[in-house]
């Protein structure tokens, strides 16, 4: 069990470095890049040193152009794992951790609480197709479901915002929680929260339970199929012993694992559904910074997303073990790794630079 | 050379078969094929004109505007055939990239085994964690590309690692069977053991992904060119989107064509490709097939 934590905090961690590293090559090196973008933005302007210059460059990105690459690649490393990320530059009063302290919370409670939904309803619809697979309601709902999950969804956004926030204005347009309550722990703003989150969390909901219950009914099926559930039938167990204990939990197992990789695909999505309903998460600061040329708080949310979608992917490895014991014990897990590659991780393709 | 062609009429009349019998995977193969038909010829067939004397906006449909006309007066259906190809063009790049790299990957991984498979697996399970769309954002925002080929390439940075694992695993069972141990003992070079022993084993399984890297590659550069990350130039839905919600669609009855026209484009491509993707499943998958 201990191996497993390291190995898999391990892992976490690797990732962080990566991707902080990605960021500031991304900053320093790229031609055209944002740095050196911004240093002749300046000269441009004129009426400043070459010295000034650079060091509002360095006030805004803790990096200098001409500076040696080595010494400031650990310098930014330092930084960053501080929280120290620069400051925004169409606002440089503010710190970019500043603006993304107050962005990350809506994000996790949109796409947790759609996160949730869309596992509790994916598996209640795939059990039932796969309880009852030559009824209408299987056919119906798999051509229902297929049919949903293939629609993108921005477009999804799209049509809600125009149905119901515009045409037919049920829900507000667009914020985390309308100005006239006040934030804390009371019933109007919890309201206000709910009603502004209603709209993105079902544009996420809508086009992601869909994936849920296809797998849900793959897996499903297929462990009907096994002898071990006809031994249990022709034992005499009770249907309702089967159906929990014998299908249920054999067929969540697959779903669980795939929990980690559909975060990254949420995360991803927040970027289209918190734009569309201008909703202040990460996602909508980073757009709002790709649009304004705002490097240092692109790079910011991205490591943000980044570090958010790790920590959670963490948390699904870590609590793995308590659904399959089998993976955290060295034992069973080089059995496991024998018949089934390395057991811990599915292979769901959700789309190439969606996933 | 006589062998390809056989396998290939197999192929095709176990295709034609099962699609006969699910209707919805054939309604899916031959729309698919129609949205090829329209990428390859459609500039040829229609163009957008850029000279706006005269154009009327928001005109209802008519003969000579059959999706009627958008906020700059511009024909809705002639936009949409154009901008058929280079959404077409870079979802089939980007697969095709995303496809090879995770095939080879995955193969030469598992076949090799050992150190190198552990460590490019490590390298595989980072690429798996990174969040594909906010990466691909970034890296559009400060490459600002329209160049179809550079913008598959970024589309298909961290796609491949999902298929690289799938690969490798099957790998890694084909290791130990009959014909890989005589390939090797008869001393046949990696590329050859590969290329021509490993890689038709997980040919299937391939296909199938292929097309659903399509749909995911088409999600993302359209999403791109909605949020005009992508820089504007050309035709296509993404940019068509893009305009009519700048210009107000959400709040005007006016341009619900314009808005709509192309999203039910991009909705019917995708639905398409997944339920096509759903008979090559069967004929690859004979276990399937049996149900």
């Amino acid at each position: 069990m201990a191996a497993y934590v390291a190995k898999r905090l391990l892992m976490a961690l690797v990732v962080i470095i990566v991707v902080m590293s990605l960021s500031f090559f991304m900053v320093r090196l790229m031609p055209g890049s944002p740095m050196s973008a911004l240093e002749a933005q300046l000269e441009q302007q004129g009426g400043l040193t070459p010295q000034q210059i650079q060091q509002k460059v360095n006030i805004i990105y803790g990096l200098t152009p001409k500076g040696p690459l080595l010494p400031q690649y650990f310098s930014y490393m330092g930084h960053a794992f501080e929280g120290n990320l620069g400051r925004s530059i169409t606002n440089p009063g503010e710190t970019v951790m500043h603006v993304l302290a107050g962005a990350l919370p809506w994000t996790i409670f949109a796409v947790g609480v759609a996160l949730i939904i869309s596992f509790l309803l994916g598996i209640a619809i795939g059990s039932l197709m796969a309880a009852f697979p030559d009824s209408w309601f299987a056919k119906f709902t798999t051509f229902v479901v297929s049919l949903l999950s293939a629609i993108p969804n921005y477009l999804v956004a799209i049509v809600l915002l125009y149905l119901l926030a515009d045409t037919y204005q049920i829900f507000p347009l667009g914020g985390a929680y309308s100005a006239s309550v006040k934030p804390g722990f009371n019933l109007p703003f919890i309201g206000s929260v709910f009603s502004h989150g209603a709209l993105p969390i079902a544009a996420y909901v809508i086009t992601s339970f869909g994936g849920w219950a296809l797998a849900m009914k793959g897996t499903a099926v297929s462990v009907l199929g096994s002898e071990y559930v006809r031994a249990a039938q022709a034992g005499g167990l009770s249907s309702r012993r089967i159906a929990q204990s014998y299908v249920g939990r054999n067929s969540m197992l697959p779903q669980v694992t795939s929990l980690a990789l559909s975060i990254g695909f949420l995360f991803g999505g927040s970027v289209f559904i918190e734009t569309y309903f201008t909703y202040p998460g990460l996602g909508y600061y980073l757009i709002q910074a790709v649009d304004n040329r705002d490097y240092s708080l692109m790079m910011g949310c991205f490591l943000l997303i980044a570090v958010a979608v790790v920590l959670s992917n963490l948390a699904v490895d870590l609590l793995y073990p308590l659904v399959d014991p089998r993976i955290a014990s060295p034992a069973a897990s080089r059995r496991l790794d024998k018949t089934t590659d390395d057991g811990a991780r599915p292979v769901v393709v959700e789309g190439s630079a969606a996933a | 050379m006589k062998e390809a062609f056989i396998r290939s009429r197999e192929f095709l009349r176990d295709l034609w078969r099962i699609s006969r019998s699910d209707k919805g995977a054939m309604a899916g193969g031959l729309i698919v094929l129609g949205y090829c038909t329209v990428a390859i010829i459609g500039p040829s067939i229609s163009h957008v004109s850029t000279n706006l004397t005269g154009a009327t906006p928001y005109l209802g449909p008519s003969l000579r505007y059959p999706l009627g006309t958008d906020s700059l007066g511009q024909s809705v259906l002639s936009q949409l055939i154009v901008g058929t190809r280079p959404v077409i063009e870079v979802g089939f790049l980007t697969a095709i990239i995303t496809v090879s790299v995770g095939v080879v990957v995955g193969l030469v991984s598992g076949y090799v085994g050992g150190v190198a498979d552990s460590a490019i697996m490590r390298v595989t399970d980072v690429f798996l964690t990174l969040p594909g769309l906010p990466l691909v954002i970034v890296i559009a925002a400060i490459v600002h590309t329209s160049n179809p080929f550079v913008l598959a390439v970024i589309l298909s940075l961290t796609g491949w690692a999902g298929l690289a694992r799938a690969v490798r695993s099957q790998a890694l069972s084909l290791r130990g069977s009959d014909f890989v141990e005589a390939a090797k003992m008869q001393g046949l070079p990696l590329s050859n053991i590969v290329g021509r022993q490993l890689l038709p084993n997980v040919g299937p399984y391939v296909a199938i992904h292929f097309l659903l890297a399509v749909t995911g590659a088409i999600y993302a550069e359209v999403g791109l060119f909605l949020l005009g990350i992508a820089p504007i130039s050309g035709t296509n839905w993404g940019l068509m989107i893009n305009s009519a919600m700048s210009n107000g669609a959400l709040y005007t009855t006016k341009s619900e064509l314009s808005l709509f026209a192309p999203m039910a484009a991009i909705v019917i491509l995708q639905v398409s490709l997944v339920f096509f993707s759903r008979a090559l499943d069967r004929v690859f998958n004979p276990r399937l097939r049996v149900q």
